[in-house]
């Protein structure tokens, strides 16, 4: 048998995601072998059969099973999943194939909101008190046993889609109608598994039809990028998020780094983010926590075994330190993610010293996009480095909490946080969306 | 032409690339690829971005109204970027041309992008357009210059989340299989502007 010198990674990548290009650059980068598995076939999946894979993403077993199967013509040395849902399979194809990855359980847990927060509160970690309902439940009559303010969230809807404050119970009541009806359109209606086709979508996970209420947790929230390797986080990077997440709703605009939190309370959250990791089972890979901080300390809000979403990971570089690169060479997020993955040395992890940060630019408004202004006088700010529109015109702009895609990100990078947040800021006002 | 008039737009792929949109014409003579200062010799443009100091250019290429910089440097591309924007508005307002014709010179041995153009063409033609055609997509053939394949990807293609998967997982191994001797592929499709994708990003 010959030796295999370059590793393959299996890399995850569902046909509706963000990080395409950063992850397939990593891995060229890094000059190794690379196999796509997506949900429905490439065009040229025949004329590559080692370059690219259909696996069946929504059932992680099944992919699993798949990728076993195309392991044996294809020796596979890793397994990447770039969000939430394909970290579960990149689990279940780790156990299978015996790659480095998390236990299928762990990573389910962390997928399920319902099941991390029983996890963690049961480990003492601080989470907000917190009730499952089903949403055919009678919304009127829960509403009257809440504790308010309160938050209603999907279970597994992703980017803060469906998550409403409730301060009132007529608030309740409505919020409650209002994320059934996201869910429903979301495709998580419940559907009869007997009628569900080869081309059809996936059938809706059971929890999809349910929904988490919590207490509202006041204070400002934070984001941490960490990885875990053989059990130990360690903290990659720690976003402030200078913008109040208090509702109604809870579209996300801006990440800084590093955090001005003191010292002290960034290790706080930095412990509580490990203690979370470990009371779910996460063992291996990439981290991405949200917690909020008041007077009582960090509370974690979530956990998800994945990297930063969206193209936020570009606000990300790491220094190479001792792996003998040239000087001035960084690392991206996901050349860490594939590089530990696949077992190669791993560099200090030191972030930048250079402060940090990117918008995810809010939906101005429901309707059509027919172009954006004012893209190159944002770039003109001092210290923006980059001005992303992700939206194509002729899409549809859904504002939250129906909406989950933004259209578009800004980068800046700066000597302080403060010169970072000012020109994220200075940056966003001088573009203007026309729709229809 | 007035420099004060022309607008360029920044559009950065990774830390190492990015491309300028500009609002005029650059270069009317397809594609031009300079991947020293030696080649850049003659083109007042690619001198001048090839001279931007600290940031260790590695290749320049020119298309109608786009240029694409290849760096090698860290620096950023909010420094970097200024500095290739008043190159080509210098370019631009000078009696020269921008660019200079592309050389009639026998390309060196081994290098005969004539004759690698015929083969990936013929490639393109009968085995990429029409698997990127079942996706509502197209690859055009802008030029070979010093063997590396210059791209744009129109309809389905343009602006499509999986885009780098079909540039590199489908036309790059394609090209290394039926065709070894090119040495890259380079896209330079604006996919900003792409209006009907075939996958477009959804989640966060």
């Amino acid at each position: 048998m010959p030796r295999q010198s370059v590793p393959r990674l299996l890399l995850l990548l569902p046909t509706a995601t963000y990080r395409t290009a950063a992850f397939v650059e990593a891995a060229r980068r890094l000059g190794v072998d690379l196999t796509v598995a997506s949900e429905r076939p490439s065009t040229f999946q025949d004329a590559n059969p080692g370059g690219l894979v259909t696996l069946d993403l929504s059932h992680p077993e099944r992919a699993a099973a798949e990728a076993l199967a195309f392991a044996r013509e294809h020796p596979l040395q890793g397994v990447v999943g770039v969000d939430d849902d394909t970290a579960i399979v990149a689990a279940a194809i780790a156990g299978t194939l015996g790659l480095c990855g998390n236990d299928v359980a762990a990573a389910r847990a962390a997928r399920d909101k319902h099941e991390q927060r029983t996890l963690l509160a049961a480990a003492g970690v601080p989470v907000p008190r917190f009730t499952r309902y089903g949403v055919e439940d009678d919304a009127r009559q829960l509403a009257a046993g809440v504790s308010y303010p309160c938050v209603l969230k999907p279970l597994r809807l992703a980017a803060s889609r469906g998550v409403i404050r409730a301060d009132t119970p007529a608030q309740f009541v409505a919020a409650f109608a209002r994320v059934k009806r996201i869910l429903d359109d979301a495709g998580c209606g419940m559907r009869d598994a007997r009628g569900v086709g080869d081309g059809a979508s996936p059938i809706p996970h059971p929890a999809s039809r349910y929904l988490l209420v919590e207490d509202f947790v006041p204070g400002r929230e934070y984001a941490l990028e960490g990885l875990l390797v053989a059990g130990e986080l360690q903290m990659l990077a720690l976003f402030d998020k200078p913008d109040p997440l208090d509702g109604p709703y809870f579209e996300e605009t801006m990440y800084v780094t590093p955090s001005r939190l003191p010292g002290d309370t960034r290790g706080a959250v930095a412990a509580c983010a490990a203690r979370a990791a470990a009371a779910l089972g996460l063992r291996e890979g990439p981290v991405h926590a949200e917690l909020r901080v008041n007077s009582r300390g960090p509370w974690l809000i979530e956990l998800a075994a994945r990297p930063i979403g969206g193209r936020c990971s570009a606000a990300l570089r790491f220094e190479i330190g001792e792996t003998g690169k040239g000087k001035g060479e960084t690392l991206s997020l996901e050349e860490v993610v594939i590089r530990h993955a696949l077992g190669m040395e791993l560099p200090a992890l030191e972030r930048e010293p250079q402060a940090s940060g990117v918008m995810m630019i809010p939906v101005p408004d429901a309707g059509v996009l027919q172009e954006v202004r004012g893209v190159e006088a944002a770039r003109s700010v001092p210290l923006v480095e980059e001005v992303v529109i992700t939206a194509h015109p002729g899409q549809e702009l859904v504002p939250w909490p129906e909406g989950a895609r933004y259209p578009g990100f800004i980068f800046a990078r700066g000597g302080t946080p403060e010169a970072v947040e000012a020109a994220l800021r200075a940056a966003h006002q001088r573009l203007q969306f026309v729709l229809m | 032409m007035n420099p004060a008039e022309i607008r360029i737009s920044a559009e950065p792929i990774d830390t190492g690339r990015c491309k300028f949109v500009v609002s005029e014409p650059v270069h009317a003579g397809g594609v031009r690829r300079f991947a020293s200062p030696d080649d850049a010799r003659g083109s007042p443009l690619a001198e001048a971005i090839f001279a931007i100091p600290d940031a260790d250019v590695g290749e320049v290429i020119v298309s109608g109204n786009l240029v694409t910089v290849v760096k090698r440097s860290p620096a950023p591309w909010q420094t970097v970027g200024k500095a290739v924007g008043q190159a080509i508005r210098a370019a631009l307002a000078g009696a020269e041309p921008a660019v200079a014709p592309k050389p009639t010179a026998p390309a060196a041995p081994g290098t005969d992008d004539d004759a690698l153009y015929e083969r990936v063409a013929d490639l393109f033609e009968s085995q990429v357009n029409p698997m990127v055609a079942r996706h509502g997509g197209r690859v055009e053939l802008i030029d070979v210059q010093d063997a590396v394949v210059m791209v744009r990807m129109a309809g389905g293609c343009q602006g499509c989340g999986m885009a780098d998967v079909t540039l590199r997982q489908g036309i790059e191994a394609m090209l290394q299989q039926h065709v070894p001797d090119v040495k890259g592929v380079v896209d330079i499709t604006d996919h900003a502007a792409g209006s009907n994708p075939y996958f477009a990003a959804a989640k966060k």
